[in-house]
């Protein structure tokens, strides 16, 4: 389908608040972006003009932010909001292959929905992971060095190289990435479902700040075992022009092409392939 | 003799028996009642009543007491300001005092807005509460002209982190507890709304021991028709009130503020701190700007100090007009408050919309669509009086322009030359100057406040540029300034800094004054951008001694000299009275907020060292005037030589350095300010990961020269090449001083190495000191 055709809905409830940057990020591309609040979804309180159905979009973004406060676990009452009122609707989404990106409280949204990691595709009710308080215990705004893990089954990567790095900023207090036990780490690597790890500049192992969490083996965004649905902490979208990277100054530019943009690019390529 | 008369409504309402009350009573009355109102004072609204012909209910008393506070109507500074930095005419005014934020140009369709303010008192007892409704209380001030907030900024004071407990005074918290909670506060409110905390500063001083200062800024943009002013437009206009519900929290607090902290300051003011919610405001921010993007508004207005009685009459007066408010029909936390209460409540993220009767279905329509509870409490009349009413009766009606108006006095004022009494005690002269510099670096007034800084999101939005901290990643200085681009389809940029010196101000307001808005305007400059707006929040004692207020003259003084030669307005601000103890006072605070542009935000410049074998230049006169320098605290000495700003060289000074700056030819630059050239060319050295070989040679003493915090100096590294065309563009001194390369820095002074550190070493007393402290 054409790129003007391709309609992404970025979700919002109170609290969230990166949906200005993430909208843009899809605008500038040429999709056809649009904000919609979760109510908008719900039908009340709107006006008919106002009503948007799921089904018409073609993409699903949850930005981050702190919704609802995030003053339970971060994520879980837009997770329980979402899932009282659309969990089939949205299992038929993804399983259609139409793409979902979570970033940071949209990646715990994902997680406590039970989408991610999704484990031999399987959708459930009780978490399989957790994103929980950073091992600093502190809000933690600092870039983050992250190595492509994957660019092959998740459609979010696929422009990128693999073991390439990439500069992100990572901004949360909960974002320690863990699942139960090693068994379930092995399934995540031998699904190939982690797509990006933290690291270092000359690539040795991160420890604090370079992994600014704590998270299990590095990890910094995973997807489901199809690859369309893809959740990460740091922040693609506020490097989408590279005179926001941390270090723009530095570094020699080209056409203000920043880190992030790639990652808008690559989903926005295969849902122009796939739909 | 009874002063409060209950009425025989069905509800809680007084009549206070003022007409009976004779001076002492007056007084007595005024203290019970907490409204903070002095003898005087009190003998006006006497007055008033006696024409009017009856007593005053509670709630008129109250609002009277709200409006004539300092904090709200500035009795004792208006008579300084007013014939100082006021009026300063600008062509990029729009709207500047007049309302809650100033308003400036920002190009031909938008405009930004500033707004700058203190939450001090509240802040001393309850820092995390304190701190949060700050900034709670700053992004309404700019919302309210219908901008888009973009960037908050903290200059915050505390006393000693490591001051022993047995040195707290009794009713005091711990510096470390403020400055920790006062941080999470600003964080966890901050950063849930989504706006990136881009600048800031934190200084600790024994006089913030007892009185710490809070102060908050923001920045918006706004598209220049979507303006909206604080204030109603024609008779019929209905009141609608949005957001939060209105609790017992925040009463007072504008008395509170207006008055000294003493021992029993928590028990007796608790409730003067209000009680924030993010997760309201969200929502509330978003409607705000869509109703007034949709033209659904007349006039908006952020409840702050004083609450519905000061929004109601001021939006009322400022448009000649008056109000009819029907007070049962706002909505609350806590069902049995009494209607003096919910009339003065300070309760947070709350809203008065004034809207034309047709659009008000609409405005509520909208509202509910985003979850924010919103209420029609009243409408605008021709008469220019307020009249509340609850339950249909009427509990209130006064004149607004005397209820609003409220005095003004000439307070007396004395000035104190403080350097005069000082003498010149130098320190003896380092035998190891290293140690000296990794001291230095390590001073909490110097080193590192990432600690802070990470904590706060300063990249939401994605429209930070520079930011507060600058460099090779992991190996990060401190920046100058930060930049933001606010508009999608422009490069054009706004940079921040704030900055204060109260040592210098404390020495020599007038000079100290002057300092501090040198290195603010240093500030911008060394990142590239010009000039453009300052806003002040003016942190002082109690302005009934004559001293105190001879100091915030003197500042008003120092502050206007610059920005007039430059004409820059102070388009906004804030004072800050009372900031005194049994302890004494504060050191004078009159912290800036500047802002700059700069017109393509892709040729911003950051402080980090870029290459290897470049030149380093030293733009500006290092001279022997140590007073107040961090220098001269740490070793103990003493200086009556505050340093001076020479205005003429400033101004050429910025014309030379953006001259450099637009010609491509500055690879990095950093202002020359706290600790100075030596923790400057360290800071850089430190981002850059790259070292400096520096070589010097003056008059004065080396230590002196390496520490001096002599104003209008920059540091800059130029490309070996354009050190010609680099030098061509400076009509100010300028100086070659070295060169760029290896691990370490080293200064040769008169021929004699003074300093030769690797910068692992600076980096470690300047990098972790705070945090390690901190955990």
């Amino acid at each position: 389908m054409k790129r003007e055709n391709i309609k992404v809905a970025i979700l919002r409830i109170e609290g969230t608040n990166c949906e200005e940057e993430s909208y843009l990020a899809f605008k500038r591309l040429g999709a056809d972006a649009e904000k919609i609040h979760l109510k908008q979804l719900l039908g009340n309180g709107i006006n008919p003009d106002e009503r948007r159905e799921l089904e018409d979009y073609h993409m699903i973004m949850i930005p981050g932010g702190f919704s609802a406060g995030d003053y339970v676990r971060a994520g879980i009452l837009f997770a329980a909001r979402l899932k009282s009122a659309f969990k089939e609707q949205l299992i038929d989404f993804a399983d259609s292959g139409k793409p979902i990106l979570g970033v940071c409280n949209g990646f715990q949204v994902l997680v406590e929905m039970g989408f991610l990691p999704a484990f031999d595709r399987e959708i459930t009710d009780i978490p399989q992971a957790a994103l929980t308080t950073n091992d600093s215990n502190k809000f933690e705004c600092r870039p983050s060095l992250l190595s492509v893990e994957d660019n092959t089954k998740c459609v979010f990567t696929r422009k990128f190289k693999k073991g390439e790095k990439v500069l992100f900023p990572s901004a949360h207090a909960e974002g320690k990435f863990l699942v139960k036990d090693d068994d379930h780490l092995e399934k995540l690597k031998d699904d190939g479902q982690i797509v990006f790890r933290y690291t270092t500049p000359n690539g040795t192992r991160p420890g604090y700040p370079w992994n600014p969490n704590g998270s299990l083996d590095d990890i910094a965004g995973i997807c489901n075992p199809q690859g369309n649905v893809l959740g990460l902490m740091p922040h693609p979208e506020r490097v989408f022009y590279d005179f926001t990277d941390p270090d723009w100054t530095r570094k020699k530019r080209s056409e203000n092409r920043g880190d992030g943009k790639l990652l808008f690019e690559s989903v926005l390529e295969y849902v122009e392939d796939e739909f | 003799m009874e002063y409060y008369i209950r009425k025989d409504v069905p509800f809680e309402l007084h009549e206070v028996n003022i007409l009976d009350a004779d001076e002492q009573d007056l007084e007595s009355i005024s203290r019970e009642s907490g409204i903070g109102l002095s003898k005087g004072e009190m003998k006006m609204v006497k007055k008033y009543f006696k024409d009017l012909g009856r007593n005053p209910t509670d709630l008129e008393l109250e609002a009277i007491g709200q409006a004539w506070s300092e904090h709200c109507c500035y009795k004792s500074s208006k008579c300084i300001l007013k014939d100082t930095v006021f009026d300063i005419d600008a062509p990029q005014n729009i709207y500047v005092i007049e309302e809650d934020a100033g308003v400036v140009e920002f190009d031909d369709d938008h405009a930004y807005v500033v707004a700058l303010e203190s939450h001090n008192h509240p802040s001393a007892i309850e820092p995390y509460g304190g701190a949060a409704t700050g900034i709670g209380g700053i992004v309404r001030d700019v919302v309210c002209m219908g901008a888009q907030p973009l960037a908050f900024v903290d200059p915050l004071f505390f006393g000693p982190l490591d001051l022993p407990e047995s040195d707290i005074p009794q009713g005091t918290k711990h510096p470390r507890y403020l400055f920790d909670g006062v941080v999470k506060g600003i964080r966890d409110y901050g950063n849930r709304l989504g706006i990136p905390t881009l600048a800031g500063m934190v200084y600790f001083d024994h006089s913030y021991t007892s009185n710490c200062l809070v102060n908050v800024g923001c920045v918006g943009i706004a598209k220049k028709d979507e303006l909206i002013r604080s204030r109603v437009k024609e008779s019929g206009d209905v009141f609608i009130m949005a957001g939060g519900r209105t609790g017992r929290d925040g009463i007072h607090g504008v008395t509170f503020a207006s008055d000294e902290l003493h021992e029993e300051s928590e028990e007796e003011d608790i409730g003067a701190v209000q009680l924030g919610d993010p997760i309201t405001k969200e929502p509330l921010i978003h409607v705000s700007l869509e109703l007034n993007r949709a033209g659904l508004l007349q006039g908006m207005k952020d409840f702050g100090g004083g609450g519905l009685s000061c929004v109601a009459g001021e939006m009322s007066l400022a448009a000649g007009y008056g109000a009819e408010i029907q007070l049962d029909k706002v909505p609350l936390k806590e069902e049995d408050m009494a209607p003096w209460e919910i009339w003065v409540s300070e309760s947070q993220e709350r809203m008065m919309y004034a809207v034309k009767p047709e659009n008000v279905d609409e405005v509520l329509r909208r509202c509910e669509k985003w979850d924010v509870e919103a209420t029609v409490i009243g409408r605008v009349i021709e008469e220019p009086n307020i009249k509340v009413y609850f339950d249909n009766i009427m509990i209130m009606n006064l004149d607004l322009e005397f209820q609003t108006g409220g005095p003004s006095y000439c307070r007396p004022v004395e000035i104190i030359d403080k350097t005069k009494n000082i003498t010149e005690k130098e320190p003896e002269e380092p035998d190891n100057h290293n140690k000296i510099l990794l001291e230095m670096l390590s001073r909490n007034n110097i080193n590192s406040k990432e600690w802070v800084i990470r904590q706060y999101d300063h990249e939401v939005r994605a429209n930070t540029v520079l930011k507060p901290l600058q460099g090779v990643i992991g190996k990060e200085g401190p920046g100058d300034a930060a930049v933001i681009k606010p508009l999608e389809h422009s490069f054009k940029g706004i940079a921040i800094t704030t900055d204060v010196n109260p040592r210098m101000v404390y020495l020599h307001p007038y000079k100290g004054a002057m300092a501090t808005l040198d290195e603010s305007i240093r500030n911008l400059v060394a990142v590239g951008a010009m000039p453009h707006s300052f806003a002040d929040c003016l942190n002082f004692g109690n302005p009934e001694k004559p001293k105190r207020l001879g100091d915030f003259e003197q500042t008003a003084k120092g502050l206007e000299k610059i920005a007039r030669h430059l004409n820059i307005s102070f388009v906004s601000g804030n004072v800050s009275f009372y900031n005194e103890t049994k302890q004494g006072s504060i050191k004078p605070t009159p912290s800036i907020l500047a802002c700059g542009l700069i017109e393509d935000v892709r040729e911003a410049v950051t402080m980090d060292i870029k290459g290897i074998g470049n030149t380093l230049y030293l733009i500006g006169k290092t001279k022997d005037e140590m007073g107040g320098s961090e220098y001269y605290e740490m070793m103990d000495a003493e200086s009556p030589r505050v340093p001076e700003v020479k205005i003429e060289l400033l101004s050429s000074s910025i014309e030379d350095m953006l001259s450099a700056h637009s010609n491509k030819l500055t690879k990095s630059c950093h202002d020359i300010s706290s600790g100075g050239i030596a923790v400057a060319i360290s800071e850089m050295c430190i981002a850059g990961d790259i070292g400096a070989e520096i070589t010097i040679e003056d008059e004065i003493r080396g230590d002196k020269y390496l520490f001096s915090e002599s104003n209008t100096r920059w540091l800059v590294e130029v490309d070996e090449e354009n050190e010609e065309e680099f030098e061509k563009c400076f009509s100010v001194p300028v100086r070659k001083i070295g060169k760029t390369g290896g691990k370490r820095l080293i200064i040769d002074y008169n021929s004699k190495k003074l300093i030769d550190v690797s910068i692992e070493s600076l980096r470690d007393k300047w990098k972790n000191s705070l945090g390690n402290k901190m955990g």
